[in-house]
């Protein structure tokens, strides 16, 4: 686009327009309506199928679609012409030929764009009496989305979401002319992680959500704007609440954040709020049913009390800003402890993550856009912040971004890269090593670990704009060869260019920043002696902690070591466990108080490039659920220390008086769409890096992924690591509309490997690491590294994390289940 | 005419009076609209006692009286034909149409349609029996009926449920005869 601005002339008004510009935006923006079916800018080039959009311009005999004619300067454009009209009231016409008209049964009645274009622009009765064509209706596009054939309009536009925004393609619209029909190859279910965005895109009822089935219509329900918070994508999303119920979850366009897509888990997910399994009222160990409030709190109160000077630990999962932010201030004005950390088992230190925040280094989502390079390390978005995914082949497809992916497992943006490498798990760092070394032009030009980092290098030497997407694991214990990567990229200098973090958690961000790390505080405020992850878990053990507080964690099946954590958990004095499900975890807890799902939660989070959003309360909370932090105020209260916060708003202007960089920003600054404390009033406030002090400090962190030594000869089969699938946890355990894709333990082998133990795809077998055992069926996949392989964390049987933690690689023995 | 500077001329009106009190005048402004008065009431005495004998007896109503709703069901096949679609809902000035559609079972149908209506609630005590509903409706199956004894002693026994609403009503309200 070459951004020179024109003006042209639509029905006798001026409107100032950019070159380049499609006909129908610019007049909208002259506040001229055009109606359009098949025209979505966000589903890239238009196609001009449906032919809604004629309009007359001068000079042009014949009609034109405004959809997909660019303007021009001094186009002189008439949209109510007495020919435009005709031609609009026969599209219709022509439209509804084929279509039945089942507006009282069809679940798009309401909200139908075919309506509203019929009404306004329709010609109000049809000249057809002969039959109109008939499919077999509904059927089962996937278990989500019911598909009518009779009523599509043939618009292309979930066709081009599949094969343009997905880029799954799948989908496809079969047959010629008046046969023409959509479905999908061999009539298979069209199943994709982000597919449900089909039914918000299809103008008419011909795709609808089985989740929202007869559910509603739009004059019975509200829409409640909100954040999802299932991931750190932290899509916006709008819930559609009846009876105070969600019952469906669409998109809230918010270019900065997800560009108006949400993935299934975020719009298929909200079933599991009503979830038998749900804690709906704060319980005791050992009573049966809920306990009362004031008793409950009493008991966690008097348990951590009990515990020893600095022997109590929390452990922050899924929790907002001011969620967060209260846990750190119970242990350390409550309890005089600095042992709080969030996450799983290791984390970022704090001066790593003072320097890879510094503003001048970080990107925002947009960035992704416009970027000329974009480098993907140690992190599948697919899997760990979906809509990232998309984002990513939006660059590469429209702007021919150069992509280069590096990781242990196979992404699905490899086959749209550049350059993809597979390096050994744990072996990131001196990869990374590697990649500055070639960048820098000293590389010795070997492929080390596996990985042949010039490839990567060759893709972003040239490149300006660089962002860096990388995930959580680069940086943990130890960031500086994520720094000198940014370095080499010169990424400080560049407008555009910035990394972005994928992290473990929604809100990890966030978290850090109000201060649930060990050794950081609010603001990252410099804190000495807290224990990690790791260290809570030993200390349990070791009886140097003795209670424990876990707010939306689940040791016992997310964290490495599963059996050391049950121990742990039943070795502590008292654990306080604030959980939204029944779990093995809370069923050893001695207190469980309820959390409160996205949908009913009030507060704020920060997306991973900096952005605050806020969390709306939607929905009603079921049960005897009350706010969180009010349960966390009145425990702080019970502990005998006053936090003063009294409302979420309080809550949140403790804790903006507290984290220095988001100090000034108020609520109406977060409004709907979120602020970036970057680009907010205090961004200045953001500690500085710390001049490096002599001699470089040797890390040792807990837990640290050490390298292990890579032979040939070995008593073991295979090194096996893990990754988190999209689809593990209660998100498809707890959810009917989910729980086909709950997924069973798999192990992911290379032909090589697969081979060389004699095995194929479809296997079962047993995996199996100082005895422990598990069961997983094999699955060969390419572009896997040989010697390798994958198991999921987290799932229901045959959790990956039960077997025993190498931090990261386990040498295991694979057998043949039945040899 | 008084200056009111505040109005224009043609705002002021002029007040029309009858004649001063006193005199043939106001005899006549006494009595005479008295005994007219008078003479309407002295016919009716003739004419004898209209009193309707409620609730023994009933005042026939037009046949487009709208009094409490009936929903139908298809003669021959006895599906209903609500299809649960809420367009009533929508219509319903007074909001007082509660419906909760679902979908029909197959072999276990109970609407013509995919859907049904699980719930289908009207809150009496709000409805203002204006007939959109009637009018609304795709389907012919909701229209307003002739009864008007809804009185009941609990307000929740007004929110009339689709089972009520689709048993046969008593019919109680006789219909006035063509041209009555
Ligand atoms: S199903 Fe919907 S989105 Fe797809 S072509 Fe038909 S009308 Fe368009
Ligand atoms: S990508 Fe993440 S934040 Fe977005 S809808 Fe999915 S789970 Fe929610
Ligand atoms: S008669 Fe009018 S007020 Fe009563 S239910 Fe029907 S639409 Fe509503
Ligand atoms: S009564 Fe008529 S308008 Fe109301 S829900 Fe049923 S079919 Fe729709
Ligand atoms: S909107 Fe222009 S052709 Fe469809």
């Amino acid at each position: 686009m070459s951004g020179k601005e024109i003006t042209l002339i639509v029905d006798g008004r001026e409107v100032a327009a950019t070159e380049g510009e499609m006909l129908h935006d610019a007049a909208k923006r002259g506040d001229v309506e055009i109606p359009v079916f098949c025209y979505e800018p966000k589903l890239g080039e238009p196609v001009g199928a449906c032919r809604m959009c004629l309009v007359e311009i001068e000079g042009i005999p014949k009609l034109q679609t405004s959809c997909s004619t660019p303007v021009r300067d001094g186009m002189v454009v008439h949209t109510r012409t007495d020919q435009v009209k005709h031609a609009q009231s026969a599209v219709v016409e022509f439209l509804l030929v084929n279509h039945p008209l089942d507006c009282p049964v069809c679940d798009k009645g309401g909200e139908c764009p075919l309506q509203d274009i019929t009404m306004g622009w329709g010609p109000g009765k049809t000249r057809f009496t002969d039959d109109k064509r008939h499919f077999q209706k509904p059927i089962e596009l996937s278990p989500l989305v019911a598909i009518d054939r009779e009523r599509c309009l043939h618009c292309y536009r979930f066709v081009r979401f599949s094969q343009e925004v997905a880029e799954d393609e799948q989908l496809q619209l079969l047959e010629r002319g008046d046969r023409t029909f959509v479905g999908t190859f061999d009539d298979r279910p069209y199943v994709a992680p982000f597919h449900g965005n089909i039914t918000d895109l299809c103008p008419v009822g011909a795709l609808t959500n089985y989740t929202y089935r007869f559910r509603a219509r739009p004059w019975d329900v509200e829409q409640a704007g909100s954040v999802c918070t299932l991931c750190p994508s932290q899509c916006n999303v709008s819930f559609t609440v009846r009876d105070e119920q969600v019952k469906r979850v669409v998109a809230r366009d918010n270019p900065d954040v997800d560009d108006g897509w949400l993935c299934d888990r975020g719009r298929y997910g909200f079933e599991m709020f009503a979830a038998e399994e749900r804690v709906t009222e704060p319980r005791l160990k050992g009573a049966a049913g809920g306990a009362d409030w004031q008793a409950a709190i009493e008991k966690a109160a008097a348990g951590l009390k009990a515990a020893g000077v600095g022997k109590v630990a929390a452990i922050v999962g899924d929790a907002s800003n001011e969620e967060g932010y209260l846990v750190q201030r119970i242990m350390r004005e409550a309890l005089d402890s600095e042992n709080v950390a969030a996450g799983r088992a290791y984390g970022i230190l704090r001066h790593d993550l003072v320097d890879i925040s510094q503003p001048a280094l970080s990107a925002r989502v947009r960035d992704i856009d416009a970027a000329d390079a974009i480098l993907v390390i140690g992190t599948d978005p697919l899997h760990d912040s979906p809509i990232l995914d998309l984002r990513i082949r939006k660059a590469v497809r429209r702007n021919g971004t150069k992509l280069a992916v590096a990781t242990e497992r196979p992404t699905t943006l490899d086959g749209g890269a550049d350059a993809a490498v597979r390096y050994i798990p744990n072996a990131t760092g001196a990869f990374l090593d590697d990649l500055v070394k070639s960048l820098s032009g000293s590389g010795d030009g070997e492929s080390h670990f596996g990985a042949d980092a010039s490839q990567i290098a060759d893709v972003l030497r040239d490149a300006e704009k660089v962002v860096v997407v990388w995930g959580e694991n680069v940086a943990w214990g130890d960031g500086r060869g994520l720094l000198a990567l940014a370095e080499a990229l010169n990424i400080a200098e560049h407008d555009g260019a910035g990394m972005l973090e994928v992290p473990e958690l929604a809100n990890a961000r966030g978290l850090r920043e109000v201060g649930c790390m060990p050794e950081a505080g609010p603001g990252l405020s410099q804190r000495l002696g807290g224990m990690g992850v790791a260290g809570i878990r030993d200390g349990l053990q070791s009886g140097e902690i003795e209670s424990l507080i876990l707010f939306g964690v689940d040791p016992i099946r997310d964290f490495p070591n599963t059996a050391r954590w049950k121990s742990a958990l039943a070795a502590a004095d008292h654990v306080v466990c604030f959980s939204m499900f029944e779990n093995k975890t809370t069923a050893l807890a001695d207190v469980v108080f309820p959390l409160e799902s996205h949908a009913e939660k009030d507060g704020t989070i920060t997306h991973p490039d900096g952005r605050l959003q806020r969390v709306r309360p939607s929905a009603s909370r079921p049960g005897d659920i009350r706010p969180n932090w009010g349960i966390l105020a009145e425990l702080s209260l019970a502990l005998g220390f006053d936090t003063g916060i009294s409302s979420q708003p309080s809550a949140f202007a403790a804790l903006a008086g507290e984290v220095p960089f988001y100090a000034g920003i108020t609520d109406g600054d977060i409004g709907g769409r979120g602020i970036r404390w970057q680009e907010g009033p205090a961004a200045a406030a953001f500690p500085t890096r710390p001049e490096p002090s002599g001699d470089p400090v040797e890390l040792v962190f807990e837990n640290e992924p050490g390298e292990t030594t890579y032979t040939e000869a070995r008593s073991y089969d295979l090194d096996v690591s893990t990754y988190r699938d999209l689809w593990v946890g209660p998100i498809t355990e707890l959810n009917p509309p989910l729980r086909f894709l709950s997924p069973r333990q798999t192990l992911e082998l290379s032909p090589g490997d697969a081979e060389r133990l004699k095995l194929e795809g479809g296997d079962e077998v047993t995996v199996s690491q100082n005895g422990s055992t598990i069961r997983a069926r094999v699955a060969v996949r390419e572009r896997m590294r040989d010697g390798t392989g994958f198991l999921i964390e987290g799932t229901a049987s045959d959790n990956a994390n039960a077997l025993p933690d190498l931090a990261g690689t386990i040498a295991a023995k694979i057998a043949k289940v039945g040899e | 005419m008084t200056e009111f500077p505040y109005l224009k001329d043609q705002d002021a009106v002029e007040v029309q009076r009858g004649p001063e009190p006193g005199g043939v005048g106001g005899a006549y402004r006494a009595f005479g609209e008295t005994l007219r008065g008078l003479k309407t009431t002295m016919a009716r005495l003739i004419e004898g006692p209209l009193t309707i004998q409620y609730p023994e007896e009933k005042t026939p109503v037009y046949p487009r009286f709208r009094g409490r709703h009936k929903l139908h069901k298809f003669e021959d096949t006895g599906l209903e034909k609500c299809v649960g679609c809420s367009l009533c809902a929508a219509a319903c000035p007074a909001d007082c149409i509660r419906v909760v559609a679902a979908e029909n079972i197959p072999g276990d149908r109970v609407s013509a349609g995919e859907r049904y209506a699980a719930v289908y609630e009207i809150n009496l005590s709000r409805c203002i029996f204006c007939g959109y509903c009637e009018i609304a409706c795709p389907f012919d199956a909701i229209t307003m009926g002739h009864d008007y004894e809804m009185a009941d002693y609990d307000r929740d026994d007004l929110i009339f449920t689709k089972e009520m609403l689709l048993a046969e009503p008593i019919e109680r309200t006789p219909l006035r005869a063509e041209g009555e």
